[in-house]
């Protein structure tokens, strides 16, 4: 069936066998960045960059594109191309900018358009465009307690969970709350990152102290991504000082991160149980009906509607995060622009094919990176036979995933982490599954880690 | 093909189209001008796949034919030619052209390999007189920068809405806004984003002509059409070009709403003085602006390590109060060469605002700019 060859496959054998029939120039010119974008029945669709190439393949080149594609599958009757004006970008040759040189980097730029400047909102994350489900319950009610009370309730509110879940979305929201509901109050959004880059710049201008003022005055302070203070000596003291000063004068700090506090790698202690002082709060995955209520309420934002099954089919198959299903969503919408044409439950499983599959498995090394990660390890590390408390720990966890999730036998696990032998592999299991019994944050950090290796 | 011209007319068609043929590409068929012979009509074709230019004349076509001629040998030699009929026809793929004492053969090559230019389905139009759009569209149209991390804001926006065309260009330090208003109200809303190429050739090609254009509007592809005269079914320019895929920026949030402090002054003055502190701008180009509305007027201040000081002061009629901001005087200075009005409103907002320039007394223009952190 047609269905079943390999586009991009029989497409790189059709080009390979163009490139013998015509001049190098019209090659380069004419099939740079096209491929096959679906095949259906007998008819082949060809996506090309601009409708110059459009018009030049249907015109001049159908019938040796054709012929070509017959020898991959006979029953191929017509060539169709549309253009894709995405493809655009990749095949733009780099121009050197002119202006780019004498502009100073003193220069400010015109904000980037949505987001506000001085708090470095982006307005179009709001508490209206938040879907709460059992999973999100506890930090959205935390979260609106706080944008109506700000540095009294829970302070500071440490927000945690796995990779889009919504963390960033909720902890804008707040921001975008308390600035419509307080105007008088000074809110400022930053991630770890800006927040680092701005200690080191400030250290290089000597200009410490406008930073100091500038991060103290503020009424609300939202950080995002804490988690890559871990091994950052210097941020990590400017941020205790920071945090100390608008704690103390009772101004509410809001921290995400992916893992909860005690988790973080080589962070300050100081740090640590500050951050455990206030409100901890995590979102979990959500659950089939809230990810079907998320769908639709993007659908809506988006102007758009699919089929019931169309919905249920992408709840069902992406599971683990709200980005990818926002990101499969945008996937079918763009299908359903570009060719005019309707999507039901089969063409959405077809777009969808790739993405649904790769995300599912989970593999020995996929468990191993995710447990080296979690642990700010390195692989060898593992495979050592170190007796180091912080090693034998993650070694025994890892041991304990490829057992229970991937169902590896004793043995073949031994030999995974540096030979070691099967009793021992045995002994770690049991070790696990009953510490795990009693202890809380060792479940926890499990679970983390198990969502670690889905978003791998 | 056998065709007979004036000269002064296939100069003028040369000079339309040659202007696309890309100098160096990777396809050697795009220095090329494709030259169409039929029925009482010569046509040239010249595109860089981004754009596509055709051009009509009517001619004395006594054979029909087409060839592919390269463009720069073309332009050069019929700008020699005296103004007098020119007679072009084919041997093999070799145009002979024929005018007064010249005469002279000039090497093709077939037209098997010249790019097809995409047809434009009509969906959405508009029309709009040639001088409106092209004064309109040079206003912005040296903003923009190239950026290949936003492809969107490295061309001209254009809205249209009701009765008004809007045409927006931005490198991210400045923004100008352009209305222009329209006879005829659109028919539906229409908006896309013109490559910066295309927008110039655009000034440049239908500038220099009188009369209503034809915007054309489809998902891919945007074209400009204009006629000889309205009466003729032929059109006698088209201009085909890509539209940049993306979302322009809601750029309408960042221009202030209300100013702190607004200025008004004395345009020619204030561009005089700018460019003479530009003497000392040094590196970054930075020229201090103070506002101070006790002293009724500004004052301007630059300094270089290298050169020395500038001091200058140029009176105001200031509304608001005290304020100090360092600008790229290179911004101040586009900006303020692009309004004409004999006074300009300087709006400012505190040094870490954008300040606006517009026309004193009207309302279709409006350029933004950020200024520089000062030290």
């Amino acid at each position: 069936m047609t269905d079943e060859i390999n586009k991009e496959e029989a497409w790189e054998s059709v080009l390979s066998k163009i490139q013998l029939d015509i001049s190098q120039a019209n090659f380069n010119t004419w099939f740079k960045n096209t491929n096959i974008s679906s095949i259906e029945d007998s008819v082949v669709v060809i996506s090309v960059p601009n409708s110059f190439t459009k018009e030049w393949l249907e015109n001049k080149y159908s019938k040796l594109i054709l012929k070509n594609l017959k020898d991959v599958d006979k029953n191929i009757k017509e060539v169709k191309c549309i253009v894709d004006n995405k493809i655009n970008g990749s095949a733009k040759k780099k121009e050197k900018n002119k202006k780019e040189a004498l502009v100073s980097e003193n220069q400010m730029e015109l904000v980037d358009f949505s987001i506000n400047k001085e708090t470095n909102l982006n307005p179009k994350y709001t508490f209206d465009s938040f879907v709460v489900g059992p999973f999100n319950e506890l930090p959205h009610a935390a979260g609106k307690a706080v944008a109506q009370n700000p540095g009294s309730l829970y302070n500071p509110l440490f927000i945690y969970g796995g990779v889009g879940l919504g963390k960033t979305h909720l902890m804008q929201a707040i921001g975008n709350e308390v600035v419509n509901n307080l105007p008088q109050k000074k809110v400022k959004y930053v991630s770890v990152e800006k927040f680092t880059s701005e200690v080191v710049s400030s250290i290089r201008n000597k200009s410490m102290e406008e930073f100091k003022l500038r991060y103290r005055e503020v009424d609300v302070l939202i950080i995002d991504d804490v988690q890559f203070l871990s091994g950052k000596e210097k941020t990590q003291e400017e941020f205790f000082h920071t945090f100390n000063s608008l704690y103390e004068s009772n101004k509410q700090v809001i921290i995400s991160s992916d893992r909860p506090p005690r988790a973080i790698q080589a962070l300050a202690e100081r740090l640590r149980s500050r951050f455990e002082g206030g409100m901890i709060t995590d979102i979990s995955q959500p659950d089939l009906e809230t990810r079907l209520a998320i769908l639709k309420t993007k659908a809506q934002e988006k102007g758009t509607n699919f089929p019931e099954e169309v919905y249920t089919y992408i709840a069902t198959n992406i599971y683990q995060n709200i980005r990818e299903l926002e990101g499969a969503l945008n996937k079918l919408i763009a299908h359903q622009k570009l060719g005019n044409q309707t999507i039901d439950e089969d063409k959405a499983k077809e777009i969808l094919k790739k993405s649904v599959s790769t995300t599912k498995v989970k593999t020995p090394k996929k468990i191993i990176q995710s447990v080296v990660r979690f642990y700010d390890l390195k692989e060898k590390d593992l495979m050592e036979s170190s007796r180091k408390k912080e090693i034998v720990e993650p070694r025994q966890v890892a041991m304990y995933l490829l057992r229970e999730d991937l169902k590896c036998s004793f043995p073949f696990i031994g030999r995974k982490l540096g030979g070691k032998d099967h009793t021992t592999v045995m002994h770690s299991c049991e070790k696990i599954k009953n510490k795990i019994k009693d202890d809380e944050n060792l479940r926890e950090e499990i679970e983390l880690i198990r969502q670690f290796i889905l978003s791998l | 093909m056998k065709i007979k011209i004036n000269q002064n007319k296939l100069k003028e068609g040369v000079n339309v189209v040659e202007r696309i043929s890309s100098k160096s590409s990777s396809l050697p068929v795009l220095k090329n001008i494709l030259i169409r012979a039929y029925k009482n009509y010569i046509n040239l074709i010249a595109t860089d796949l981004e754009i596509g230019i055709k051009w009509w004349s009517l001619a004395q076509t006594e054979k029909e034919g087409e060839v592919v001629i390269p463009s720069g040998i073309l332009s050069s030699f019929i700008n020699f030619l005296p103004n007098e009929k020119v007679s072009m026809s084919l041997s093999k793929n070799d145009l002979l052209v024929d005018c007064s004492d010249f005469k002279t053969q000039i090497k093709g090559f077939t037209t098997d390999e010249f790019p097809i230019i995409p047809e434009v389905s009509e969906k959405s139009s508009l029309l709009i007189n040639s001088q409106d759009l092209c004064k309109g569209l040079s206003q912005v149209s040296d903003i923009p920068s190239f950026s290949t991390a936003r492809p969107e804001i490295s061309g001209v926006f254009f809205e249209a809405k009701k009765d008004k065309l809007k045409v927006v260009a931005t490198d991210s330090y400045r923004l100008g806004e352009k209305i222009i208003n329209l006879d005829n109200k659109v028919k539906e809303d229409l908006s896309f984003i013109l490559p910066q190429k295309a927008a110039k050739e655009i000034v440049g090609i239908l500038g220099e002509k009188e009369g209503v254009v034809k915007l054309v509007f489809s998902p891919s592809q945007v074209l400009f059409e204009m006629k000889e005269d309205s009466k003729s079914t032929q059109p006698q320019i088209q201009i085909v070009s890509r539209v940049i895929d993306g979302e322009y920026p809601n750029y309408e949030e960042i221009i202030p709403k209300k100013s702190g402090t607004s200025i008004i002054l004395n345009r020619a003055e204030f561009l005089n003085q700018i460019k003479a502190s530009s003497v000392f701008g040094g590196k970054v180009n930075e020229l201090k602006v103070k506002v101070n509305p006790t002293k009724k007027g500004l004052e301007l201040f630059s300094e270089s390590v290298e050169t020395g000081e500038f001091n200058s002061f140029i009176p105001a009629e200031i509304k608001g109060k005290k304020e100090e901001i360092s600008f790229n005087y290179r911004f101040l200075v586009d900006g303020l060469s692009i309004i004409k009005s004999p006074e300009v409103i300087f709006e400012v907002n505190g040094s870490s605002s954008p300040g606006v320039l517009r026309p004193a007394k009207e309302t279709d223009f409006l350029y933004i700019v950020m200024p520089i952190k000062s030290n």
